[in-house]
C-alpha cells in the first residue's frame, strides 16, 4: 500500500512550472471573501479571467481530452495541478461551475462526436460558466419526477417550467438541465438532458434568500430560481438521446455523489485549531482546556476519516477499480460530520461561532459559515437519506441484484 | 498511490481465508468460546507450521520476516472468524516486544520458540486501578542476589491462561523510564493465572507470590529501558490488532446483509425496510472508517514514517467502530443475534474486550492530540 503519490522528477519539474505560473498569474486577494455585491462581481471577474488563462494552458480541466480542448494530462500531472491550486486555497475551476465539472464528463460519456466538439471546448477553455439545473419545486429527492417540459417543435425543443436551488451569484453562460421530453412516457423513460444557452429569450433568474454561506458569495449562499417560459432550444442541444435522460443522469449523479473522490488540505481544520490556540478563555488558550482538546480530537478524527474516504474514492476512480457504495458513502459521511460538528464547535467556541463580526467573530467568518453550511449542505447532491438509499441499493440490502455505480470514465 | 494489498498479501489472505473456512468455521469458533485457553492445540500447531505464528519475526530468528501490512492481511482474515487463541498475544505483541527490548541472545533464544509455537507468550502490563500509561506499572520486584523476586497482581492480561511465559512490566525506577520487562516462566513457583468470568474474553488476573526470576530474564539486560521498547512494540502491534478488528467488522457486515436478505417478516425480506437498511449503512460506515485509518497507519509504519498519531487515531476509531458495528448487527438480527450458536456473539464479546485493551479510545485520542502538538 502507498497512501501518497510518489512524485517523479518530471512531476517535480511540472510542480515548479505550475507554481511559478500561478505566482505570476493569480491576482492578490482573489481568495478574500467578498462582503458587498460589487466586491463579489469584481471577485468573480477576477476568477473567470484566471479560469480563461488556465484554460488556455489546458490546466482548467487537466485530465480532459486534448482533442476537445482539455489538458490531456495524466493523473500524475493533474494531482500536481490540484495540489498547487489547493495550496493557494483555489480549486479547479476557480469558481462555481457545477454544470461544467459534472456536465462535461457526462457529455464525454453520452454526447455525440459533434456535441463533444461544440460543447466541450468552451467549457474546457473557461470561456463559459455552466450551472446544473436539477431540482424543481415538486421534484427534489425524487429527481425522476421533474416536470419541466421540453416539447419538440421542428428543429427545436420548447422548454417550460421552473428550477430551484440553482447556481450562485453573478449569473451563468450555459445551463445543463433535465426535462420531460415524453409527457406520456413511462417514468425513467421520459427524460432528456439539454445544454441551454442562458441568454435565450424566456429565461429568468431570480435570487433566493437562503440560510447558507456560499463560496465567494456576498449574499449568504446564493441560489436562484430559474423560470423557463417558451424557451426555444435547438434540437442539437439534447445530449445522450431523447428519453434516455435517466441513464445519462446516473453518470452525472455518480460524480455529484462523491464518486470521483478528492484530495486536498483541510483548511477548515487548520483555521479551527488556530482559532483555539489564539483565543483565550478564563486566562488560557482554548486549546489547553481538556474538554476542548477531547472535542477537537473527535472533530479531527471525523475530518481524517472524511479525507480517507475521499482519497479512497479518488484512487478507485483513477486506478479504475470497481466501485459500489463508496460515492454516496463519502457524501453521507461529510453531510453527517458537518452537521455534527456545528454543535461541537458551538460547545467549544460559544456564540462567537455565530457572528461574522470582524472583532468578536472568527477570521473572515469561517465559523459562522460552518454553522450555516453544516445545516444547508445536508441536501445538495441528494439528501443524507437519499445517500443512504443509494448505499443500500448498491450493497444489495433487501434485494437480489445489486445496483451498479454510475459510469464515470 | 496504491491503496490495495499487494499480490503476495492477497495470496496470503486467500490462503488464510481457505484455512479458516476449512478448519475454523463458525461452529468451531463458537465451540471454543467456553474453553479456558481459547485455542485448540492442533490448530495452533498447524498455524505455526504454516509460518503464520512467526510471520513478523525476522528470518535470522526463525520467522517469516514479513511486514506489518503482510501480518495485517493475515489477521484481517483471522478476525473474520474471529479466530480465538493467543495468536496475537504471542506471535505479534510478544514477538515485537522481544524484538524491541531483547538483546541478541534473548532474541535467538525466545523468538524461534514463539515462531514454532513451542512456547506461548503474553505481555502483562496493567495492574488493578491503573491505566495503560507507564504510571500504570507499579509492581516493584525485590533484587535478591542475582535474582528478582516478584510479588503482586497483573490484571486484564490477555491469554495469560494459555501462555507458557509472560513478559511482565515491572517498576525499577521513577517515571516513564523506570520500567523494566522480565520474562517469567508461568510454571515458576508462585505464578497463578485465572480467567476473569463474565463477558470479557480470555483476560486474566495473574498473581505473583514470591516468584523468583533469574537476572538474565531481564529483557535487554539493562533496567529502566522497558517502557520505550514496549511503546515501540505496542505501536506496531496495535496496527495489526486493528486489522484483526477490521476483519471482524467485515464478517459482521456480511452476516447482517445476508440476514437482512433472508429473514422474512411481514411477507418481505427485512432488508426492504429502510430502518433495517439504516443499521447496515451505519455498520459499513464504521467498518470503512476502521479499515482506512488502519491501512494508513500500517502504510506509515512499514514505510518507516512517523506513525504515532495515525496509530493512536486508528486504534481509537477501530475500537469504537468494532463496538458500533456489532451494535448495528444486533439491531438487524434482533433475537437470533444473541443466540451463541448463530455466531455473532463471539464478535460482540471481542469488540467489548478489545475496547480497552492496549488503551481505550479516549486514552488514544489524548495521546494523538499530544503527538500532534496541539
Amino acid at each position: 500500500m502507498d497512501f501518497e503519490v510518489t512524485y517523479s522528477e518530471e512531476q517535480q519539474r511540472f510542480r515548479a512550472e505550475v507554481r511559478a505560473w500561478l505566482e505570476a498569474n493569480v491576482p492578490a486577494g482573489i481568495t478574500r471573501r467578498p462582503t458587498t455585491d460589487a466586491e463579489s462581481a469584481a471577485n468573480y471577474r477576477m476568477r473567470r479571467e484566471l479560469g480563461r488563462k488556465l484554460g488556455a494552458k489546458g490546466w482548467l480541466y487537466p485530465m480532459a481530452p486534448k482533442e476537445y480542448g482539455g489538458g490531456g494530462l495524466d493523473v500524475d500531472h493533474a494531482i500536481v495541478l490540484e495540489e498547487e491550486a489547493d495550496r493557494l486555497d483555489l480549486s479547479l475551476p476557480p469558481y462555481y461551475n457545477s454544470g461544467g465539472t459534472l456536465g462535461a464528463p457526462t457529455i464525454l460519456v453520452w454526447g455525440t462526436e459533434e456535441q463533444r466538439k461544440t460543447l466541450l471546448p468552451p467549457i474546457y477553455h473557461g470561456d463559459v460558466r455552466v450551472w446544473q439545473l436539477l431540482s424543481e419545486p415538486e421534484a427534489g429527492s425524487d429527481l425522476a419526477g421533474v416536470r419541466m417540459r421540453a416539447i419538440r417543435d421542428g428543429d427545436h425543443y420548447v422548454l417550460n417550467g421552473q428550477k430551484v436551488f440553482i447556481g450562485s451569484d453573478n449569473g451563468t453562460d450555459w445551463m445543463w438541465t433535465l426535462a420531460v421530453t415524453d409527457p406520456n412516457g413511462e417514468r425513467h423513460k421520459n427524460l432528456s438532458w439539454f445544454m441551454v444557452d442562458a441568454r435565450l429569450p424566456g429565461i429568468t433568474v431570480q435570487p433566493m434568500d437562503l440560510l447558507g454561506a456560499g463560496e465567494s458569495s456576498a449574499r449568504s449562499g446564493q441560489k436562484n430560481t430559474i423560470f423557463f417560459e417558451d424557451v426555444r432550444v435547438p434540437a442539437s442541444c439534447l445530449v445522450g438521446g431523447e428519453n434516455n435522460g435517466w441513464r445519462v443522469a446516473s453518470t452525472h449523479l455518480e460524480l455529484e455523489h462523491g464518486g470521483g473522490g478528492h484530495i486536498g488540505r483541510n483548511r477548515f481544520w487548520h483555521s479551527l485549531l488556530d482559532y483555539c490556540r489564539t483565543t483565550q478563555r478564563d486566562g488560557r488558550p482554548l486549546v489547553e482546556d481538556p474538554d476542548v482538546r477531547d472535542t477537537l480530537a473527535d472533530i479531527y478524527i471525523r475530518s481524517q476519516v472524511g479525507r480517507l474516504f475521499g482519497l479512497r474514492n479518488f484512487w478507485l476512480t483513477y486506478a479504475r477499480q470497481p466501485r459500489s457504495y463508496e460515492g454516496p458513502q463519502l457524501s453521507l459521511y461529510m453531510k453527517q460530520a458537518g452537521l455534527w460538528m456545528t454543535q461541537q464547535i458551538l460547545q467549544v467556541v460559544g456564540p462567537a461561532a455565530l457572528t461574522t463580526d470582524p472583532v468578536w467573530g472568527s477570521e473572515e467568518g469561517f465559523l459562522d459559515a460552518q454553522q450555516r453550511n453544516g445545516i444547508v449542505l445536508m441536501h445538495p447532491g441528494g439528501t443524507a437519506d437519499i445517500q443512504k438509499v443509494s448505499m443500500a441499493r448498491r450493497i444489495g440490502i433487501g434485494r437480489t441484484t445489486r445496483e451498479a455505480a454510475g459510469k464515470v470514465l | 498511490m496504491d491503496l490495495s494489498y499487494n499480490e503476495h498479501q492477497r495470496m496470503l489472505a486467500q490462503s488464510a481465508r481457505t484455512f479458516m473456512q476449512r478448519r475454523m468455521p463458525k461452529a468451531a469458533v463458537v465451540a471454543l468460546q467456553k474453553s479456558e485457553s481459547g485455542y485448540e492445540p492442533q490448530i495452533w500447531s498447524t498455524i505455526a507450521q504454516l509460518g503464520w505464528l512467526g510471520l513478523l519475526i525476522p528470518t535470522p530468528y526463525g520467522g517469516g520476516g514479513a511486514t506489518l501490512t503482510d501480518a495485517a492481511a493475515l489477521y484481517e482474515e483471522f478476525g473474520r472468524g474471529p479466530l480465538p487463541g493467543p495468536f496475537f498475544s504471542s506471535g505479534v505483541l510478544s514477538a515485537l516486544t522481544v524484538m524491541e527490548a531483547g538483546d541478541d541472545a534473548q532474541r535467538r533464544r525466545i523468538l524461534p520458540e514463539i515462531a514454532s509455537g513451542r512456547q506461548i507468550f503474553s505481555v502483562a502490563i496493567t495492574e488493578p486501578h491503573r491505566s495503560w500509561g507507564p504510571q500504570g506499572v507499579a509492581m516493584e520486584p525485590r533484587r535478591v542476589g542475582d535474582r528478582y523476586v516478584l510479588d503482586g497482581v497483573k490484571l486484564f492480561v490477555s491469554d495469560a491462561v494459555a501462555a507458557s511465559h509472560l513478559i511482565v512490566a515491572v517498576r525499577t525506577g521513577p517515571g516513564a523510564d523506570g520500567v523494566s520487562l522480565l520474562i517469567v516462566d508461568k510454571q515458576a513457583k508462585g505464578v497463578s493465572a485465572r480467567n476473569l468470568p463474565g463477558l470479557l474474553s480470555w483476560q486474566a488476573e495473574v498473581r505473583f507470590e514470591r516468584v523468583e526470576v533469574p537476572a538474565d530474564a531481564l529483557l535487554g539486560g539493562r533496567e529502566n529501558s522497558g517502557w520505550a521498547a514496549l511503546t515501540r512494540a505496542m505501536e506496531r502491534a496495535i496496527a495489526v490488532l486493528c486489522a484483526f478488528q477490521v476483519g471482524s467488522c467485515q464478517a459482521v457486515f456480511e452476516m447482517s446483509v445476508e440476514y437482512s436478505n433472508t429473514r422474512i417478516q411481514f411477507g418481505v425480506p427485512i432488508g426492504r425496510f429502510q430502518r433495517v437498511q439504516d443499521h447496515i449503512v451505519r455498520l459499513v460506515n464504521h467498518l470503512d472508517a476502521a479499515r482506512w485509518t488502519t491501512y494508513e497507519a500500517l502504510w506509515k509504519l512499514d514505510a518507516g514514517r512517523p506513525a504515532a498519531d495515525s496509530v493512536h487515531l486508528a486504534k481509537a476509531v477501530t475500537a469504537e467502530a468494532h463496538m458500533e458495528a456489532c451494535n448495528a448487527a444486533h439491531e438487524v438480527h434482533a433475537g437470533i443475534g444473541s443466540v451463541h450458536e448463530y455466531g455473532l456473539t463471539p464478535h460482540t464479546q471481542l469488540s467489548r474486550t478489545l475496547f480497552n485493551y492496549l488503551g481505550d479510545p479516549k486514552w488514544h485520542k489524548r495521546r494523538m492530540a499530544g503527538v500532534l502538538q496541539w
